[in-house]
């Protein structure tokens, strides 16, 4: 038996540059890209349903902004940049946009030296600094050295303030709003959980707070302000979007959906990068340049991705069809039965209202949880992938 | 079985249901509801360890502080993926990583093969065995884990280290003569020709062959061939007081390198040794040769633990009637708290038996693990110092031996033998 293990090599698998699990090559492979891209356009793609349901023409930038310039005057930033003017969904394009890059530089930032960082972060604050008293320094200072008199600043002075006040108060809205944007992009290209956490609790923190704000006996206390807030329709319509026939859900149901199956895309593609990359990370140096390893990573990445798409997808679908459970269940019975009831009960209002529609969607998760225990779905799958996957031939490694 | 961020997204779940309902939001309740969602579907398929393992190890039997190479191959022979699989190989926790790593995050695919290849240190010797291997299958979304292993063991044999022993140093006195043909094809003491060499300062001028002079020129002597064996006796004392020191050093260590080493000498010279360990109990080799009895040394050696306090009378009680004649004994001891060890020596060597005690120094394995006052050690000292001249008093050769000192260089102390 002796002689027959050999020390782990330095190997190339199939040719070309030898593969490694280094941190460095690992974020070049195009699963980790997938996934940060995926993660990416799902957190963009959640913020704009967020933003297009509760936000926009009810409690959106433009019109703080527009607020504060009936207050204090111009807002110094162009309206190109917060999208005032413009209609809808539209404003928030161009912020978006600078929410990423801004986010993208924070994660770039986060791979460069601790003494590069410091540099940036010091000039960073240098320049808020100077943009915010240098001009009003500029001014009176010289003014009190020509004219020999130890003064405290005229008003015409002061006023240089303005500008650089409403210039910081301007972008700390635009951050305000824009913070799981930035926050998220931040996470998923910097590698950081703490920034991806933010991002969603940052985007829970807005529901709920909208949805306490929405409750009707909150909302007749708010008064003015509070009509500008967008209310979901308590009791459900008639549903028109569905699947195999049978209507499901209403567009503004499917719209929540999107927002819930995106959050959780956002979350499992963000953390899953970062739980893939320490594991890569910790492994020893010889270990990263094991092909084995490198190929078991492979799997473990595309697995991953494959999960990703069909099981949030899946859910996305399970979601759907149980809120629209009840209608099927009502249809089933009435066409089998021709009875009145499945009608009348279709009308009652505690199905309109949402105790039935969740006692419904619950009902249809428990069957389908208890059905794991009758259909072998595993078997199920294996047989598929048995059928779609032929075993490769062994890796050749290379020898010494 | 769920994780925690399987219990919080189902809690959480659940809290936005409920929460959504009393103040008649869809959108807390759609969003608790995809989180349950979520879980469900995600029951539905689970990985398993429902796979082959098999570990192949460089070899069966080390020396200690050795490598081992260890490949352990999983296959998935199952007709479904495992899933995200973390494979752990449990390994002692007396051997050290030197390179690779036992686990691995693996997702085979139906009849996919993987190999962990890693090395082990052998630091200390032993009977070990490698294994159970652990499995850990988890959710790709880590809503669930579930742990297992497969039986799967393979054992292993640490060896004591063998040091080099000089011959010079190690020279039989009483050689046994056999009945019939025991001419051994080595150099040595005996009567036969074996070959000419040339000569080197020491040798005695009467082994110079003149005729061999006389027509090259040059010195020549007379080799001869060993036509004796010589059986060796060898005492190990494993008392539980011969753990004091540290794990890697201490007189049972030092002990247990010292007997293969001079074990592995002898056998080298095709003597015969026996080999008699005791300290909870008596274990005895009686004297045999050759590779099989090399290998039941260490074998022996191996398995060794410090625990009893059997008396070294007691063994020369038991053992000495069936020891040869004249025949050398090594007794390898601390000599601590056994005060019975000069009237041992005397018996043996009142029998005519060559002793040599070599005592590793007790006191001086305990300074590398506690500070002792110096008033105390050199007291201590000077005790094993009357001690070990008792037994050079007793007709023993002795040699105390230091922590820091090599075998050889302390087995120098010995002369004549």
């Amino acid at each position: 038996m002796a002689g027959e293990v050999d020390p782990q090599s330095d190997v190339s698998l199939l040719g070309g540059r030898p593969r490694t699990l280094h941190l460095k090559m690992l974020r070049k492979q195009w699963q980790i890209i997938t996934l940060q891209v995926v993660a990416t356009i799902a957190l963009v793609w959640m913020y704009l349903e967020v933003v297009s349901t509760y936000v926009v023409n009810s409690i959106d930038h433009t019109m703080v902004f527009e607020t504060l310039e009936s207050l204090v005057g111009e807002v110094p930033i162009g309206d190109w940049i917060t999208g005032e003017g413009r209609q809808g969904l539209a404003r928030f394009y161009v912020p978006i946009i600078l929410g990423l890059l801004l986010g993208g530089s924070m994660a770039l930032m986060a791979f460069q030296s601790p003494k590069l960082q410091q540099r940036i972060k010091l000039g960073f604050i240098i320049l808020l600094m100077v943009s915010l008293v240098g001009r009003l320094l500029l001014t009176w200072v010289p003014s009190m050295i020509f004219s020999l008199d130890f003064r405290a600043p005229s008003e015409g002075e002061l006023k240089t303030l303005e500008w650089p006040l409403l210039m910081i108060l301007s972008l700390v809205i635009l951050f305000v709003y824009l913070l799981p944007v930035i926050m998220g992009t931040r996470g998923i290209w910097g590698l950081s959980r703490r920034s991806i956490g933010w991002a969603i609790g940052f985007t829970l923190l807005f529901l709920g707070i909208h949805a306490i704000l929405t409750f009707p006996l909150i909302k007749s206390q708010l008064g003015d302000w509070g009509a500008n807030l967008k209310t979901l329709e308590t009791q459900v319509s008639d549903p028109t979007i569905g699947i195999f026939g049978f209507d499901l859900v209403t567009p503004e149901q499917l719209s929540l959906i999107l927002i819930a199956v995106l959050i959780m895309v956002f979350q499992e593609s963000g953390f899953g990068v970062i739980r893939y990359l320490e594991y890569a990370y910790r492994l020893p140096e010889s270990c990263k340049r094991d092909p084995e390893y490198v190929k078991q990573m492979d799997n473990v990445l595309n697995g991953h991705l494959r999960h990703t798409a069909g099981f949030l997808t899946i859910t996305g679908l399970m979601t759907m069809i149980a809120l629209g459970f009840h209608s099927v269940l009502l249809e089933v019975v009435s066409s089998s039965t021709g009875s009145q009831w499945a009608a009348q009960v279709s009308e009652s209002i505690e199905l309109s209202l949402t105790y039935g529609l969740v006692i419904s969607a619950l009902l249809f998760l428990s069957l389908i949880a208890v059905m794991r225990f009758f259909i072998p779905w595993e078997r199920v799958w294996g047989l598929i992938e048995s059928l779609g996957n032929k075993t490769e031939a062994p890796v050749e490694e290379k020898k010494f | 079985m769920w994780t925690r961020k399987a219990a919080f997204t189902f809690t959480g779940g659940i809290a936005l249901i409920l929460i959504g309902m009393m103040i008649t939001n869809n959108q807390m309740m759609i969003l608790g509801l995809a989180l349950i969602t979520f879980i469900v579907v995600n029951s539905w398929v689970s990985g398993h360890g429902d796979i082959e393992v098999q570990r192949t190890l460089s070899a069966d039997n080390l020396y200690k502080g050795d490598d081992l190479y260890v490949e352990l191959l999983v296959t998935n022979r199952s007709n479904r993926r495992t899933q995200l699989l973390d494979v752990y190989d449990n390994i002692p926790h007396e051997m050290k990583l030197r390179s690779g790593l036992n686990q691995m995050r693996l997702n085979l695919k139906p009849g996919e093969s993987a190999r962990i290849r890693y090395v082990l240190r052998c630091p200390l010797r032993g009977h070990y065995s490698l294994g159970p291997v652990s499995l850990r299958v988890r959710n790709t979304f880590n809503l669930g884990v579930e742990d297992m292993y497969v039986d799967h063991h393979s054992d292993i044999v640490i060896f004591p280290q063998i040091k080099e022993v000089e011959e010079a140093f190690l020279r039989s006195r009483t050689p046994k003569m056999y009945t019939g043909a025991t001419t051994l094809r080595t150099p040595g003491q005996g009567s036969e020709f074996y070959s000419l060499r040339e000569y080197v300062p020491g040798d005695p001028f009467k082994n110079i062959n003149w005729k061999a002079f006389a027509r090259t020129g040059d010195l020549m002597v007379n080799e001869k061939c060993r036509d004796a064996v010589t059986d060796l006796y060898i005492l190990l004392d494993s008392r539980d007081v011969s753990r004091i020191g540290t794990v890697l050093k201490n007189p049972l260590e030092m002990g247990t390198v010292s007997a293969a080493s001079l074990a592995a000498f002898f056998l080298k010279r095709r003597d015969s040794v026996a080999l008699s360990i005791y300290g909870d109990g008596l274990s005895y080799l009686p004297p045999d040769t050759g590779d099989k009895q090399y290998f039941k040394i260490l074998s022996s050696l191996a398995g060794v633990k410090p625990e009893g306090s059997m008396p070294l009378q007691a063994v020369t009680n038991s053992l000495s009637g069936r020891f040869s004649r004249g025949s050398p004994v090594f007794i390898i001891s601390s000599c601590e708290g056994d005060g019975t060890v000069p009237a041992a020596v005397r018996d043996l060597v009142g029998r005519g038996h060559e002793v040599t005690v070599l005592s590793p120094s007790s006191i001086d394995f305990e300074r590398l693990v506690s500070r002792i006052p110096r008033m105390s050690y050199e007291v201590l000292k000077l005790e094993r110092q009357n001690r070990l001249t008792t037994l050079a008093g007793s007709g023993a050769q002795v040699i105390d031996w230091m922590p820091d000192m090599d075998l050889s260089q302390a087995i120098m102390q010995v002369r004549g033998f």
